[in-house]
């Protein structure tokens, strides 16, 4: 339980300081090119608690799905299970590319900065139950 | 892996995620997209990139099966449609980062996340019940 919410919280600052600086300071200006898709940034502001609670659902369902069936197997397997629930996030945003006029480069931008994302909180997550089992064993 | 299995789990799930989503997001919830009709792409511009909702689902069905048959090799409605459950609550978080940054209403919103929920949950029963690999099936003979 312990490294579960260790892993938890780790994934969690992760996840969030990846998104403030992937999407909030890198893709600034690509996301105000379809400006009228977006908020404005009061009103954004204004409900930013959904983004934390959303990211921090992230975090919860991925350790918990690692925790479930992947802790075995260390990093590799945490990297493994980055890729594939990316993968399904991927699925989903084509979805929403087929219904909403985004550009076909936001949709590979968004993807990419995911995949890092994703990759990054297996290693995370791998890392801190692989060193649990560790010191355990 | 048993890919026969793998394979009919796919197609079976690829079937329900593509008809619940066409009743769900499509029939039952049209109205509330009309409230925010600027952010859909026009009739004419939506089939035009039709392709891509179907790829998507695709996708969507095959990595749900790879991650159902990786995770409980064994099968059985119940646990495939706890991880399905998992990976809606995945897909929640994602619809609550958008809610906030997007002008969706929040009937969108819960929409999306009810449909998320039953649609994975669902789907995950269906390959949990069809993927049964070989060695299970001869140790409960």
């Amino acid at each position: 339980m312990k490294r579960f919410v260790f892993a938890f919280f780790a994934a969690f600052i992760f996840i969030v300081l990846w998104g403030w600086f992937y999407n909030g300071v890198l893709l600034k200006d690509v996301f105000g090119e379809v400006q009228s898709l977006f908020r404005p940034r009061e009103e954004m502001m204004g409900l930013f608690h959904w983004i934390i609670i959303g990211q921090a659902g992230l975090a919860l369902s991925f350790v918990m799905i690692y925790a479930s069936g992947f802790a075995g197997g260390g990093i590799a397997a945490g990297v493994r299970l980055g890729i594939m629930l990316e993968i399904l996030a991927f699925s989903a945003r084509c979805a929403f590319y087929a219904t909403q006029p985004f550009p076909a480069k936001l949709l590979v931008l968004i993807s990419i900065g995911g995949f890092i994302e994703m990759i990054v909180t297996g290693v995370i997550v791998g890392a801190i139950y692989k060193s649990a089992g560790a010191r355990t064993s | 892996m048993d890919w026969r299995k793998f394979f009919i789990s796919f197609v079976a799930a690829f079937g329900f995620i593509f008809f619940f989503g066409f009743i769900w997001y499509g029939k039952l919830m049209h109205g509330a997209y009309q409230e925010v009709p600027a952010l859909w792409r026009p009739e004419a511009d939506f089939g035009s990139h039709f392709s891509w909702l179907v790829f998507g689902h695709i996708v969507m069905a095959f990595f749900l099966t790879l991650l159902c048959a990786k995770f409980v090799p064994a099968g059985g409605a119940g646990t495939c449609a706890l991880l399905g459950l998992f990976v809606a609550l995945i897909y929640v978080g994602a619809h609550l980062i958008t809610f906030a940054v997007q002008p969706i209403t929040s009937k969108i919103l819960w929409g999306w996340n009810v449909g998320a929920l039953v649609q994975f949950a669902v789907a995950g029963a269906i390959i949990g019940v069809i993927y049964k690999p070989i060695s299970s099936a001869t140790t409960q003979a």
